[in-house]
């Protein structure tokens, strides 16, 4: 099960996730969204990153629930109950409705993304980009960025150690703190920038950017039936939420 | 079969295309943008808030998407190098300020730096990129691709009308994408997310509502408070960080060449 | 756009010639390269020498076609290559098309990590990055791949991950890469350069390897010992232009061994002392170093000998107070000082001088030596350079005066010989002996197993895991 999972092509399961992100923020009905959102965590459990999956959107989802509750929850003009208060602050039934709402359809989102991010293989979905229609550079900048992050993460490492050998840097307060943000960003622009610039030439000698047709070694699983499914989400995610929308929005 | 040696010209065809889809995306977005800022609309968790936050959403994604494929095949090779860097710069920096609580997010330092030194379609696509590849691990700043592009495209322009020239300059010049960028952006909160997502933020946002603002109007009002300044110290390092490049390697940028960015080439 | 007379092919047997008038970059005052006259035939071996700064990788630079810069650079001269004419005049540098250009000659950088696109997951898909780009079909690919591994034999890295290897196998990957496409010419730049002896003869056997098919190979160097056996023509580079080099051995740089310190040492109080010492990362599963017993004494110079990997840098860096040992005692006593195997780190102002001064207060003595170190160091012309745009020699030796301002008792070294050229290596030998005749110490790593001899009291080799 795991395995069938995380070899399902990449594109497919993007597809089907802005189909699941699409009919469920055009529902808008609480249990939809609560029940997408288990699922998740059960694909993630699955997939065994449950863990991962929930401590990233919690990480999320925190800050925004709580600035949710106070544009709405606290500010709120309409006349419903007041749960709680403090002071001249008080936070009434209805805004925290509101709230809840705007929240799970941000948590909607926030998990299946994150879900997707987890699932798909980035080596994978590089080769899926390169064999697509989309222009050649496309993938290599996906590819490149993912590659350095931890690199450069690496470099700024050895930098702040090259620092602490020539004891630069070490000053408190403001000063001391901008001080030491010249110190790190300097030479990781300056070293990485140079880097950019000579590897260019020598990627332009190898062919980069493809000017005609290009092919990859890798090979990204793929079947009819996935095709198809792509397909079908994609339509969907437009029709389903028109066909529950377009009533809707003539009765409102 | 011996390859040739020199290259072919560019073909009018091609570049035809690239505008088409330049002046779509531009469209999209502005038109999105007008439509949301005229109609106000209401209501935002009954009925027509989803569908307002669906569109939206789409609506400026695609935008960003169709002038990241305008701009991309155009891209010297030396500029399509330097965005990957851009994009973990941002990263990276805007972790280390963030790991100190200054109240800035200075995460388009990367973007702008582009925008410097490989002019506006460049930094326009590392902001694009940038939000891309940053939605893999938060997917919420997806719709925010729009606004990313605008700081790039930006940078570039007043890198190229000699923001670069005096360093008091890159700041103003950051005041301004500032405003302008948290115009752009404000819908997005506002109509997608029905706020902000920070704390800090939203506190403020409470306050304008609790002043009988409308929604729209407070993340705003929000918006003009925290993006200009950000922005500007974001333009000052940048510029900062250009300056102490060695002139052999920012010289080797075309756009800094053709329209002399940092001033009278040969002042060394 | 290039009328007829440029594409007529020309009759030659040569697989290249070149005629270079001038070469200037953009911004500089000066020719970098002028005068060269160049022709190669199929299956030859050439070798240029030049000290650091002399031209080398600007020539390379020139002979792949990626100098000049369009619009920047200025070049006048003559190419004629695989039957093709190219002229280069003031007036009007060709687009070249590089990847083209490739496809007759190919460039291996000087930092060969720079050659590999730094975006694949394993070797052999990186080995056919540039045939991917052709839109080559994945069945021709995969042919390709077996049929260079074996020829070559690289078989035993291809699943490995290319971010991860180490210098010499990262030099054996882009130039299994760079022939892939079949090049008539292939230019190397510093192949042999800070890589140990094992990797050496490894590289070397590919080079012989592919010269014997039919290639024709430009080595670019610094010194030409390695390469005086098996080259036919030997050529040197200076002021800028190309001359026959004498056959004759460079004799050593002088800088006898200095026994008198070393008799003395014995009975001065250890400025270092490593006893049962454990070093190692965390999240590593063993340590890097155990059990390692050293004492370093004032007036001594120790070299530190072993294969890549053995965790060289990793004492020095415990030396020097950036690793705390897992287990047993460290003693360090004095100030101490260290040089970093990458310079770039550690360089970020936008002056030489400011550079060497950064940190010193205003009015200290420390701040009153830095004129004299320049001079000590040969840096006095480029004082107002940024770091970055000198030479690797010249840069390193910024590296090292940042270190030496500061008088530390205690010199740690990794690697300082590497990309020094002779007369940065007999800089290097003054400014041992200095610390040294103060009464300091000096610890090095080293992959040069002459300069250990040359320089060293005493050597440490690292046990191989
Ligand atoms: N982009 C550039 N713009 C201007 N001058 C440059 C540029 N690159 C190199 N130079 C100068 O050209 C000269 C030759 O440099 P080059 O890198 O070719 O030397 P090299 O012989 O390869 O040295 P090394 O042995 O250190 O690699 C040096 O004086 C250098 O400062
Ligand atoms: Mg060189």
């Amino acid at each position: 099960m795991k395995r069938r999972i995380t070899q399902l092509h990449p594109f497919t399961v993007l597809c089907l996730a802005v189909f699941t992100v699409a009919v469920a923020t055009a529902a808008s009905v609480w249990w939809l969204s609560c029940a997408v959102i288990v699922m998740c965590l059960a694909i993630g459990a699955v997939a065994g990153k449950a863990r991962k999956l929930a401590a990233l959107s919690g990480a999320i989802m925190l800050p925004t629930l709580l600035s949710l509750l106070m544009i709405h929850g606290l500010a709120s003009r309409d006349s419903s109950p007041v749960i709680a208060a403090w002071g001249p602050i008080s936070l009434t039934r209805g805004g925290a409705e509101v709230a809840m709402m705007l929240a799970l359809r941000t948590a909607v989102l926030v998990v299946v993304g994150l879900l997707c991010g987890l699932l798909i293989d980035k080596h994978q979905l590089v080769a899926a980009i390169d064999l697509s229609p989309a222009p050649p550079q496309a993938g290599y900048l996906l590819a490149s960025t993912l590659f350095l992050l931890p690199q450069m993460m690496e470099k700024q490492h050895a930098i702040g150690e090259a620092q602490a050998l020539r004891k630069a840097g070490t000053g408190r307060g403001l000063a001391g703190w901008l001080q030491r943000l010249r110190l790190r960003a300097v030479p990781l622009v300056l070293s990485s920038v140079q880097d950019a610039h000579d590897r260019s030439v020598h990627l332009a000698a190898r062919g980069f950017p493809a000017r005609g047709e290009h092919s990859r070694l890798r090979q990204v699983a793929d079947s009819q039936i996935q095709r198809g499914v792509r397909w079908v989400a994609l339509l969907c995610s437009v029709l389903v939420p028109a066909a529950i929308l377009v009533p809707f929005g003539g009765a409102a | 079969m011996s390859p040739n040696l020199l290259l072919p010209e560019a073909s009018a065809a091609q570049l035809l295309r690239r505008r088409v889809l330049g002046a779509a995306g531009t469209l999209l977005l502005v038109g999105t943008y007008l439509f949301l800022v005229i109609t106000q609309p209401t209501g935002i968790v009954e009925g027509l808030g989803q569908g307002v936050a669906l569109a939206t959403f789409a609506a400026y994604l695609i935008a960003a998407v169709l002038l990241l494929l305008a701009v991309l095949p155009d891209l010297p090779v030396s500029a399509l190098t330097l965005i990957p860097v851009a994009l973990a710069l941002n990263i990276i920096l805007g972790q280390f300020v963030g790991s100190v609580m200054v109240p800035l997010y200075l995460d388009s330092i990367g973007t702008v730096l582009v925008g410097f030194l490989a002019g506006r379609r460049a930094g326009a696509a590392t902001g694009v990129l940038s939000t891309l590849i940053w939605s893999l691990f938060a997917p919420t700043v997806l719709p925010f691709a729009a606004g990313a592009a605008l700081v790039g495209f930006l940078a570039g322009t007043a890198a190229r009308y000699g923001a670069l020239r005096r360093p008091y300059l890159a700041p103003i010049a950051g005041l301004v994408a500032g405003v302008l960028v948290g115009v752009v952006s404000s819908p997005v909160a506002a109509f997608v997310y029905g706020g902000t997502s920070g704390v800090g933020t939203g506190a403020v946002v409470a306050a304008f509502r609790s002043m009988g603002d409308s929604l729209l109007s407070a993340v705003t009002k929000q918006a003009l408070i925290s993006d200009p300044g950000d922005k500007a110290i974001v333009f000052l390092i940048a510029a900062l960080l250009v300056f102490a490049l060695p002139k052999r390697l920012s010289g080797s940028f075309e756009f800094i060449r053709r329209y002399k960015v940092l001033g009278k080439s040969g002042n060394k | 756009m290039m009328d007829m007379e440029h594409r007529a092919p020309v009759e030659s047997t040569s697989a290249l010639h070149l005629r270079l008038g001038s070469f200037r970059y953009a911004d500089a005052d000066h020719d970098t390269l002028r005068a060269i006259e160049l022709e190669l035939s199929p299956g030859s071996l050439t070798v240029i020498s030049g000290d650091s700064g002399s031209g080398k990788s600007t020539f390379g630079g020139v002979l792949a076609g990626m100098l000049p810069r369009q619009g920047a650079d200025s070049c006048e001269g003559t190419f004629i290559l695989a039957g093709q004419r190219i002229d280069y005049s003031p007036e009007h540098s060709p687009r070249i098309d590089v990847a083209g250009w490739a496809r007759h000659l190919g460039l291996l950088p000087q930092d060969a990590g720079l050659y590999l696109s730094r975006i694949r997951q394993t070797v052999a898909e990186e080995l056919v990055f540039a045939r991917e780009n052709e839109g080559m079909p994945r069945k021709e690919m995969t042919e390709l791949i077996t049929e260079f591994s074996t020829r070559l034999s690289l078989e035993h890295l291809l699943e490995r991950d290319p971010s991860k290897l180490s210098g010499g196998q990262e030099r054996l990957v882009a130039l299994t890469a760079l022939s892939a496409a079949n090049p008539s010419i292939i230019v190397l730049d510093e192949p042999l350069a800070g890589l140990d002896s094992t990797a050496t003869a490894t590289v070397t056997a590919m080079i012989t390897r592919l010269r014997a098919a039919g290639t024709a190979l430009v080595v670019l160097t610094r010194t030409t010992e390695a390469w005086e056996a098996e080259a036919e023509t030997l050529l040197t580079l200076a002021d800028g232009t190309l001359r026959p080099a004498t056959r004759t051995a460079r004799t050593a740089a002088s800088s006898s061994k200095p026994s008198g310190f070393a008799a003395a040492a014995a009975s001065e109080k250890p400025l270092l002392a490593f006893a049962g010492v454990q070093l190692g990362y965390k999240g590593a599963s063993a340590p890097v170093i155990s059990d390692l017993d050293l004492e370093v004494r004032a007036g001594e110079c120790v070299g530190l000998a072993g294969a890549n990997g053995t965790g060289k840098t990793t004492l020095l860096k415990a030396a020097a107070g950036l690793l705390k040992p897992i287990a047993g005692k460290l003693r360090v006593t004095a100030e101490s000082g260290m040089l970093l195997q990458n310079p770039s780190d550690q360089l970020f102002e936008r002056t030489v001088t400011r550079e060497i001064a950064f940190g010193l207060p205003k009015k200290g003595l420390q701040r009153a030596r830095v004129p004299r170190i320049l001079e000590q160091l040969g840096l006095a012309s480029c004082a107002q350079t940024h770091p970055y745009e000198l030479p690797a020699s010249a840069r390193r030796l910024v590296a090292l005066a940042t270190v030496l301002v500061r008088e530390p008792r205690l010199l740690l070294l990794d690697e300082p010989t590497e990309a020094l050229d002779p007369a940065g290596l007999q800089i290097l030998n003054e400014v041992i002996d200095s610390v040294l005749e103060r009464g300091g110490a000096v610890l090095f790593s080293s992959h040069d197993e002459r300069f250990i001899a040359r320089t060293a009291h005493r050597v440490h080799r690292m046990p191989r895991q």
